[in-house]
């Protein structure tokens, strides 16, 4: 086996599993699956670009050291996270809480995939179809030892991902808002009898969520390209790691998105990139089939 | 002193099928008052109707005469605590977490203090403070959601069916516990299907039927039975007792 | 006057195709309360398997691992799409129907976008990006192009969706769609009244896909050409606003519906077409897409029944009963938990 192949599907699964930790978070504590997610990491994605290219005017487009981006990608990163924490409150306020109020998840649902398509074609008008980059600047991939490769982008986002899933651990394990978080996921009823106030915890989630799906986004942006479909093409493989770690389980989503990534990776060799969906859809049919609770999941 | 009141509370899942049908009653610090009544009277509806869980609701719920108006989860700030029959702590949380939940009612600076002053008070769960909530046995469980209830001190600790589920030598365990907690000043609501063990504990007693209450009074008369029979069979308290 | 009546004749015959898929979606959600996200997947497989059952052997560009179309008559190419679809339905509701619902909603998904990359790179087998060409037509025999060509595809398509409504309106309307009706509103009842949850929604599925399928093979039959590209997630997005503009749980809703939408969706495309300068024509493709995902969510806020909703009792003797009672809401008390 070409340990290259193991690489690429470590970087992608640091991204799916980055990305799926906001998706988990929202599936575990807002009780739907929410299809806009994907759309959420391009709108993140497209954010930071905008910001970026405006900063640049001020500080010079120049990266920093063998990295090609420089600070004004690294400002525009926690304003366009920010951004798209509000873009998902301010959806919850127009569509979700409304219909979270009739209390019919499903609902949720198919309204979530009716705003995935309005807000992906809106980015499709505003940006057009055509792929955008950070930088023009064309990176040179270092050798790692053992015949793998990899460009300094990669290497600092598979780092920067390891690190915010760890945060957001501690976060949710040993703050009082994460205890709240996890109250809520498992029993909203009890969890009002005891205080905490629901509505908080779902703005907090959504904030989160749409902050780690504008991170992933815009890692995503840096080390292959944005475009308007790019985070609805990784929906399916985001929900597969999302399950294949069990919903609600933030060590889960990470450890599913890589799952997932890996097994993407390993199938190239085998049956060519363009089968990347099939795999995701195979392993989600597996784990649903063998444990549907997940890696890290508990009976529901 | 009048801590909790109840007034006109009519409750229900679907609105126009009521199953508590205008019940008022009041509650006096330190005071145990228990709701009892046959199947399907409507108690259980009727804490969590004072909780504010039931999607159909009309009455008014006052504490210390001020009435509250405020979402379902602000009645644990006002000092109002529930503890539900079943699924009435967080299995995933391990014991301390759930009592930190409990806690974060308090002043940052007492919940460790209250913490350890709880688990002194039910030395089961104090020996293993980072068991996952959901591997407790029943009784465990049941001590567990009290003590969450407890944390934050409150004045009125509403409890549905306590003892259900439980062997006989674990009831008189969590009756003894709610004596002594009503002895410290606490008002309790008890809903009980064990009417004879929460009529021994109780000061008073609302008798529900259909829904409404039959009879509230002393606890003492009704120990007898008779006229507990009698007014679950639809009967009035004010009939002489034959 | 000709052409207006031409493109009058193809807009029928098209919002017809369309309604035999709402109508399968509509048992599947309607009726069974299913969430299905893969709609475009499922008319996609009847498009490709009735494309290769019937296309003849030398169609499309010829290259390695050519697989020829078996060159069967378009019927029994028809009769295979549907049970394709309803065979992967059926698969994907086997191993998620178990679970939440919503895990339906992510399988369902799953086999569209499978099904998407199997279209757009199994070039030996679906001709890839190209597509498959020479589909052959139901009525083969009357040149193509022309109103009478045109008006008998408009009567050919009419037929199918009519059988279609018959049978399906034939099977909602008995004891299946009685229990199924029953499940949806409150899953232990009906389970101790002895409908099987499982078993009936995994049928419900199947049916629901075998309509989509029939779609996806008449469509194919008649344009004669079929490419990965008519298979995108909007597809499902037009069929599902269909059904929720017109009423979930009503045939005749879907009727309503699929010309209501097929209408709005083909009047936006022209409108843009005038208003828009031919460079901005990708983003006016894209704003229909915005206008119609809106729709969607704005009738599900405002108009959660839709525009032609059903009656959605089960019993007669329940309807009286409610009469007396409180109208409104109408139904049983939801399941809690």
């Amino acid at each position: 086996m070409n340990p290259q192949f193991l690489a690429d599907g470590i970087l992608t699964g640091a991204l799916l599993g980055l990305g799926g930790v906001g998706l988990t978070l929202t599936y575990s504590i807002l009780r739907f699956a929410n299809f806009v997610h994907g759309d959420f990491l391009t709108a993140g994605a497209y954010l930071a670009l905008v910001l970026a290219g405006v900063l640049s005017q001020f500080l010079g487009g120049d990266g920093i050291g063998p990295f090609s981006f420089g600070w004004p990608l690294i400002l525009a990163l926690p304003i366009a996270m920010a951004a798209t924490g509000v873009l998902a409150l301010l959806l919850d306020w127009m569509l979700f809480r409304r219909l979270r109020r009739r209390g019919e998840e499903i609902v949720l649902v198919m309204a979530s995939f009716g705003a995935s398509l309005a807000l992906r074609s809106l980015i499709e008008f505003a940006f057009t179809p055509e792929p955008k980059y950070y930088s023009q600047d064309l990176q040179i991939a270092l050798p790692l030892g053992f015949g793998v490769r990899a460009t300094p982008d990669q290497l600092a986002v598979v780092a920067l991902a390891a690190a915010s899933g760890l945060v957001l651990h501690v976060l949710l394990t040993r703050t009082a808002v994460g205890r709240a978080m996890r109250a809520v996921a498992e029993n909203p009823d009890l969890a009002r009898v005891a205080g905490i106030d629901p509505a908080r915890v779902v703005r907090t989630t959504w904030w989160l969520g749409g902050g780690l799906a504008a991170l992933a986004g815009v890692f995503l942006g840096l080390t292959v390209q944005i475009r308007p479909y790019m985070g609805f093409d990784l929906l399916l493989p985001l929900f597969a790691g999302v399950i294949v770690g069990g919903v609600g389980s933030v060590p889960g989503a990470l450890a599913g998105g890589m799952i997932v990534g890996i097994a993407e990776a390993l199938a190239v060799p085998i049956i060519g990139a363009a089968w990347r969906g099939g795999v995701a859809f195979l392993l989600l049919l597996a784990v649903l089939l063998v444990r549907p609770q997940g890696l890290f999941g508990m009976e529901r | 002193m009048t801590a909790l009141t109840v007034e006109n509370i009519v409750a229900g899942y679907e609105s126009g099928m009521p199953i508590v049908r205008d019940v008022s009653f009041s509650l006096d610090a330190g005071e145990i008052v228990t709701v009892i009544g046959p199947n399907g009277a409507g108690k259980s509806t009727l804490t969590k109707a004072i909780a504010g869980l039931v999607p159909e609701r009309t009455g008014c719920v006052l504490m210390d005469g001020k009435p509250i108006t405020a979402p379902a989860h602000a009645l644990a700030h006002v000092g109002i605590a529930f503890v539900p029959q079943t699924e009435n702590v967080f299995t995933r949380l391990t014991i301390r977490e759930n009592l930190q939940i409990g806690a974060a009612l308090l002043p940052r600076a007492r919940r460790a203090g209250r913490i350890d002053a709880v688990l002194d008070m039910f030395p089961d769960l104090a020996t293993r403070p980072t068991l996952a909530a959901g591997r407790l046995s029943g009784g465990q469980r049941q001590m567990l959601a009290i003590a969450r209830a407890l944390i934050a001190e409150p004045r009125v600790l509403l409890l549905d069916e306590p003892s259900a589920g439980l062997s006989p030598a674990l009831v008189e365990g969590v009756f003894s516990s709610i004596a002594a907690i009503a002895a410290g000043g606490v008002s309790v609501a008890l809903v009980e299907q064990n009417v004879a063990a929460a009529l021994r504990i109780a000061h008073r007693a609302l008798v529900l039927v259909e829904g409404r209450v039959a009879h509230d009074g002393p606890a003492d008369p009704l120990r007898s039975g008779k006229l507990l029979a009698r007014l679950f069979l639809g009967g009035t308290g004010d009939d002489p007792v034959t | 006057m000709i052409g207006l009546l031409s493109y009058l004749v193809f807009f029928v015959t098209e919002a017809l195709v369309n309604f035999i898929a709402v109508l399968g979606l509509n048992v599947q959600w309607g009726f069974a309360g299913l969430f299905n996200v893969g709609v475009a997947g499922f008319i996609g497989i009847g498009a490709y398997v009735s494309a290769l059952l019937t296309a003849p052997p030398w169609y499309g560009p010829p290259g390695p691992g050519h697989v020829g179309g078996l060159g069967l008559p378009v019927l029994v190419g028809w009769l295979g799409a549907m049970l394709a679809a309803a065979g992967a339905a059926a698969v994907v509701a086997l191993a998620t129907l178990r679970l939440r619902a919503d895990y339906l909603a992510i399988g369902t998904f799953g086999i569209a976008v499978a099904l998407q990359e199997l279209a757009a790179n199994a070039q030996g087998l679906t001709g890839g990006p190209f597509g498959i060409a020479f589909i052959p037509h139901l009525l083969a025999f009357v040149p193509p192009g022309g109103l009478v060509r045109g008006l008998l595809d408009l009567a050919t398509t009419a037929v199918a969706a009519g059988a279609a409504w018959f049978a399906i309106d034939r099977v909602t309307a008995g004891p299946f769609g009685r229990a199924l009706r029953a499940l949806a509103q409150d899953e232990a009842a009906a389970a101790s009244l002895g409908c099987e949850p499982r078993r009936l929604r995994i049928q419900a599925m199947a049916l629901g896909a075998a309509a989509m399928g029939l779609a996806g093979a008449v469509q194919a039959s008649l344009i004669g050409y079929i490419a990965p590209d008519n298979f995108v997630p909007v597809l499902t997005f037009q069929i599902w606003a269909m059904l929720v503009v017109g009423g979930m749980g009503s045939h005749r809703g879907a009727l309503v519906g699929a010309f209501a939408v097929w209408g709005l969706w083909s009047a936006a495309g022209a409108l843009f077409a005038v208003v828009l300068p031919a460079s901005m024509a990708t983003g006016g493709a894209s704003l229909r897409i915005v206008a119609i995902g809106v729709a969607i969510a704005a009738s599900l806020l405002l108009r959660p029944r839709g525009l032609s909703p059903p009656g959605r009792i089960v019993s007669r003797f329940l309807r009286e009963r409610l009469k007396t009672s409180r109208p409104g809401r109408g139904g049983l008390p939801p399941a809690r938990r």
